[in-house]
C-alpha cells in the first residue's frame, strides 16, 4: 500500500483487455465500411431504429445493475402485460392511456426492487419467479388470446419526425435522463455507492432499499415505455410480445461495459453497447447472413466484453 | 523428558522492512499443550502463520519430528501434520459430520470409502470424548463450539501431529468452552501436540502445560504454567505497564447532548450494556474479541437487528436494528472492517468523504457540483489528506490515509453528533495513528460524543478520558481516574468466573 501511496501517472498499458477492445472493433469498422449500402442514411436509420425498442429497456436495467442488484428477468413479461394494459385503455385517450402503462411497469417492478432491497431477496430468483406470475397472469386474463384495441390513438407514436422513429428521440431523451440521475443526483450517486459495497453502505446508514427501489422504479418506467411502443408498432398483443427483450437489454448493458457486479457503469455506455449490437445484426443481415448467425454473433460478443471488462476490474483492484 | 515433536527455531519475519518477530525459539513435546501468549502486535499471529505455512520466515527454521521443514503452503502444512483450527471455521454446515472430515483427506483409498471412514471417523469422535455426535449428523445441527472440535476431530483424522488452536474459545459459552477443553485434554492425552494461542489468561493456565510469552516479536520466556499466576503472565506480556494519569478534560455540562444507552441486549453476544456517554468526551471501551464491545457499538448503529435495550441521543430515541434510522438521528458509524464494511474502494477519495453527506450537498435531490467540491476540500483538510489526492481511487491510499478519510466522512458534518469507532487505528502506521488520535480529539472538543472499542493499551490509555472495561458481554469495571495498563489487562483477559 505505501508504494502505490507515492503520486505517479498511470503508465500507458496496452494490456490484452484494450487490445481485446479495439482489434474486435477495427475489424468491424472495416467489414462495415465495405459492405455494400453500410454507409448509407437509410441504414443508419435502420441502425438506430432496431435498437431503440430494445434502448430504452437497457438504459433501465443500466440504474439496476450500478445499484448491485444483478440481472433482473423479469422485463418480457412486464413489457407484454404492459403493452396489453396500453392497448386495452386506448379509448381513455392517448396521455391516459400511456401514463397507465408507465404506471403498471413502475409498480409491478418497483415491488421487486422493494423485496430485494428491504429484504434482500436474490434478485435473479426473485425476478424469474416474478416473470412467470406476470406471465401466468397475463395469459389468463387474455385467454391466451391476442388483445386488440378498440381505438388507435396509440398511431401518434409510430410517427416518424424529421425521418426517424419517436422512439429514437425516446431513446435519446432516456439516456440523457439516466444519465443525469446517476450522475447529478443524491439517488443516483448512491445506487453506485450501494452497488460497489453493499455491506459498507449499511453500515454507513445510507438508505440501501429506498436506493434499491428507486432503480428499479426507473427500470420498471423504461420497461413500460418500450411495451407502449411494442404495442403501437404490432396494433395488437399476444402473450409472446415481450419476446427476447429480458436478455437482449441485458446483453446491451453487458456489452456497453456496466459491471455486472454494481457500483460501474453509466446510462451512456448502455447506448453505446445497444447501438454497437445494431450494428453488428446490420452488417450481418446486409452480408445475408441468417438469423442464427446473428444471435451467435451476438453471443460471442457479449462474452468477449464481459471476460475484457471483468479483467479489467479485477486488475484495477490489485 | 518427552521427545520434542515441533521445534521453533530462532524464526525471523520482518514486513516491509519491519521486523514482526525477531528469534523467537520455543518447543513442544509430544502430548503438550503450550499457551502462546502476548499482547497485540507481539507476534502471535506472525508465528501461527508461519507455522501453518500462510507466511515463510525469513530466518530460523521449523524442526517437526526430528527434521526441519520448508512450509510453503497451507497444504504443505498440513502434509507436515500442522493443522490450524481458529475463528474463522472451515467446516460445511450443510455437509454431514463424516463428510466434512473426508474433505480434502488423501489418506483414504477410494474402494470402500464408506465403511472404513464410518469406522475411523467414529473412532477419532470417541478418543475425544464426543460419543453423542453421529458421523451422520449435518455440521448445520452442531453449536459453535461441537464444530470447532469437529475441525480438530478433522485435525486428527487426517494424522496431525500438531495442532494450533488460534482464540478459538473467544466466542463459545462457558459449557462449550468446558467440553471443548475436556476434548482437547483428551486429544493430548492421545500424543498429538497443541499451541493455543488466546488473550483469556486464566484459561490459558489452566489448560496449558507450558507458556511461552512473546512481546514486541520476541520471546520473553517460557515457562511451566503450574508456576505461573496471571499476573505474573501480564508482567512478561507487557514489560512495564504503561499508564495515564486521570484525564483533567471537562464533559460537556449539558447532558441533552449525551448518549444514553440503557439495558442494550443482543443475544449471546452483549448482556444489559448502560453508559451515559456525555458530549466532548471520548469513552473508550476496552475488550478482546467475544467482549461486547465491538457488539455494543454495532447494536447502537443499528447493524444487530436482535438488540433490544434503549438509545438515546440528544434526548430522542435511536431506533435499533435499523442502520438508516440510526444515521438519521445523528450516528455515524466505522467498522472495524475498513475495506469490506467502510470504504468504497473504487470510488475517488472525494467521493468517499461526501459518501454519507449527499443529501446535505443538494438541493432538491440534485447535487451542487460546487458544493460537493468544496465540501470535500474542507473535509480532505480538516483530516490532512493532500488535495491533489481527491481525485485518486480510495484504494490507492495507504492504510492511514484510508482511516483518516473514514473518518473525515463523519466530520464537518451537523448532523452528525456522536462518532462510534471500532479499532479506529487498525492497519495504521505510526504518524496516521497520532494524526487519528488529534482528529478524535478535536471531534470531542468540538462537542461530539465520541465512542470507540479497541484492544490496545496504548491507544485506550491515550484516548479514553473514561476508559470502560469489558468481557463475556458485560461491563468489569469503569475508569474515570488514574489506571494503568496492567488492570486494563487484567480486566480483559481474567476469563469467566
Amino acid at each position: 500500500m505505501t508504494a502505490a501511496d507515492s503520486t505517479r501517472p498511470a503508465p500507458l498499458r496496452l494490456g490484452v483487455s484494450t487490445v481485446g477492445l479495439a482489434v474486435p472493433l477495427l475489424v468491424l469498422g472495416a467489414v462495415a465500411m465495405t459492405t455494400h449500402r453500410f454507409l448509407s442514411l437509410d441504414n443508419a436509420r435502420a441502425i438506430l431504429a432496431s435498437s431503440a425498442f430494445v434502448g430504452i429497456t437497457a438504459i433501465g436495467a443500466t440504474l439496476v445493475m450500478i445499484a448491485g442488484s444483478g440481472v433482473s428477468l423479469a422485463a418480457s413479461q412486464t413489457a407484454t402485460v404492459v403493452a396489453m394494459f396500453f392497448l386495452a385503455t386506448q379509448q381513455l385517450g392517448l396521455a391516459a392511456a400511456v401514463l397507465i402503462a408507465l404506471a403498471a411497469g413502475a409498480t409491478l417492478t418497483a415491488l421487486q426492487g422493494a423485496i430485494v432491497g428491504y429484504w434482500h431477496a436474490n434478485p435473479i430468483v426473485l425476478s424469474i419467479a416474478a416473470g412467470f406470475a406476470i406471465g401466468g397472469a397475463t395469459t389468463w386474463f387474455s385467454g391466451g388470446t391476442p388483445v386488440y384495441p378498440r381505438t388507435r390513438a396509440f398511431d401518434v407514436l409510430n410517427g416518424t419526425p424529421f425521418g426517424l422513429p419517436l422512439a429514437v428521440y425516446v431513446l435519446l431523451a432516456v439516456t440523457l435522463l439516466a444519465e443525469l440521475t446517476l450522475r447529478r443526483t443524491t439517488a443516483g450517486r448512491q445506487m453506485y455507492l450501494v452497488g460497489e459495497n453493499r455491506a459498507a453502505a449499511r453500515a454507513a446508514g445510507l438508505p440501501v432499499g429506498r436506493v434499491t427501489v428507486i432503480a428499479w422504479a426507473c427500470f420498471g418506467v423504461c420497461i413500460a415505455l418500450t411495451g407502449v411502443f411494442l404495442a403501437s408498432f404490432t396494433t395488437s398483443a399476444t402473450v409472446t410480445l415481450g419476446g427476447t427483450l429480458t436478455l437482449d437489454a441485458i446483453a446491451a448493458v453487458l456489452v456497453g461495459g456496466t459491471a455486472i457486479t454494481g457500483g460501474r457503469g453509466s446510462a451512456l455506455r448502455t447506448l453505446g453497447g445497444a447501438v454497437l449490437i445494431s450494428v453488428i445484426s446490420d452488417v450481418l443481415l446486409l452480408r445475408g447472413f441468417s438469423t442464427g448467425i446473428q444471435i451467435l454473433v451476438k453471443g460471442i460478443l457479449v462474452l468477449a466484453v464481459v471476460v475484457t471488462v471483468h479483467l479489467r476490474t479485477t486488475r484495477g483492484r490489485q | 523428558m518427552q521427545p520434542r515433536v515441533v521445534e521453533v527455531d530462532r524464526l525471523t519475519r520482518a514486513f516491509n522492512g519491519v521486523p514482526a518477530v525477531r528469534d523467537v525459539s520455543f518447543a513442544v513435546a509430544a502430548g503438550e499443550i503450550h499457551g502462546l501468549c502476548g499482547h497485540n502486535g507481539a507476534g502471535k499471529s506472525t508465528v501461527v502463520k508461519m507455522l501453518t505455512g500462510q507466511l515463510e520466515p525469513d530466518g530460523g527454521r521449523i524442526v517437526i519430528g526430528g527434521e526441519p521443514v520448508e512450509l510453503r503452503s497451507r497444504s504443505a502444512a498440513q502434509r507436515a501434520g500442522v493443522a490450524l483450527v481458529d475463528q474463522e471455521l472451515s467446516v460445511v454446515p450443510a455437509l454431514t459430520v463424516l463428510e466434512n472430515m473426508l474433505l480434502g483427506d488423501i489418506h483414504v483409498p477410494m474402494a470402500n470409502r464408506r465403511r472404513s471412514a464410518v469406522a475411523r471417523c467414529r473412532r477419532v469422535l470417541d478418543d475425544m470424548g464426543l460419543e453423542r455426535i453421529d458421523p451422520d449428523q449435518p455440521v448445520s445441527t452442531l453449536s459453535i463450539g461441537e464444530r470447532q472440535l469437529i475441525e480438530i476431530a478433522k485435525a486428527l483424522s487426517q494424522h496431525a501431529r500438531l495442532v494450533i488452536l488460534d482464540e478459538p474459545t473467544a466466542t463459545l459459552t462457558d459449557v462449550e468452552s468446558a467440553y471443548v477443553f475436556a476434548a482437547i485434554r483428551r486429544v493430548a492425552a492421545t500424543g498429538c501436540s497443541l499451541v493455543f494461542v488466546s488473550h483469556r489468561l486464566p484459561e490459558v493456565l489452566e489448560l496449558c502445560d507450558a507458556v511461552t510469552v512473546l512481546r514486541n516479536g520476541r520471546s520473553v520466556a517460557t515457562t511451566p504454567a503450574a508456576r505461573l499466576t496471571v499476573d505474573e503472565l501480564i508482567v512478561q506480556m507487557l514489560g512495564e505497564p504503561p499508564h495515564r494519569l486521570a484525564p483533567t478534560r471537562m464533559a460537556d455540562p449539558d447532558l441533552a447532548h449525551a448518549l444514553r444507552i440503557a439495558g442494550l441486549t443482543v443475544p449471546a453476544r452483549l448482556k444489559d450494556f448502560s453508559l451515559n456517554a456525555r458530549a466532548g468526551r471520548i469513552y473508550a471501551l476496552a475488550g478482546q474479541l467475544g467482549s461486547g464491545a465491538s457488539d455494543a457499538l454495532r447494536a447502537v448503529a443499528g447493524l444487530h437487528p436482535a438488540a433490544t435495550g434503549t438509545v438515546e441521543l440528544r434526548d430522542r430515541a435511536v431506533p435499533l436494528g435499523d442502520p438508516v434510522g440510526a444515521a438519521r438521528r445523528g450516528i455515524a458509524f466505522l467498522s472495524n472492517d475498513r475495506k469490506s464494511e467502510g470504504l468504497f474502494l473504487d470510488k475517488s477519495v472525494a467521493a468517499n468523504l461526501t459518501a454519507t453527506r449527499l443529501p446535505s450537498l443538494a438541493r432538491a435531490g440534485i447535487l451542487q457540483p460546487h458544493r460537493e467540491h468544496a465540501t470535500a476540500q474542507t473535509v480532505a483538510e480538516r483530516c490532512g489528506l493532500p488535495e491533489h489526492r481527491l481525485g485518486e481511487p480510495m484504494a490507492a491510499l495507504s492504510g492511514g490515509n484510508q482511516q483518516k478519510a473514514f473518518v473525515g466522512r463523519c466530520l464537518e458534518r451537523n448532523d452528525v453528533f456522536a462518532l462510534l469507532l471500532d479499532e479506529p487505528t487498525r492497519g495504521v502506521d505510526i504518524g496516521g495513528r497520532a494524526a487519528i488520535h488529534q482528529l478524535l480529539r478535536e471531534a470531542a472538543d468540538n462537542g461530539l460524543v465520541v465512542l470507540l472499542a479497541s484492544t490496545e493499551l496504548e491507544e485506550l490509555l491515550e484516548l479514553g478520558d473514561v476508559i470502560i472495561t469489558m468481557r463475556d458481554g458485560h461491563i468489569v469495571h469503569r475508569y474515570d481516574g488514574d489506571v494503568d495498563g496492567g488492570r486494563l489487562m487484567r480486566d480483559m483477559t481474567q476469563g469467566r468466573k
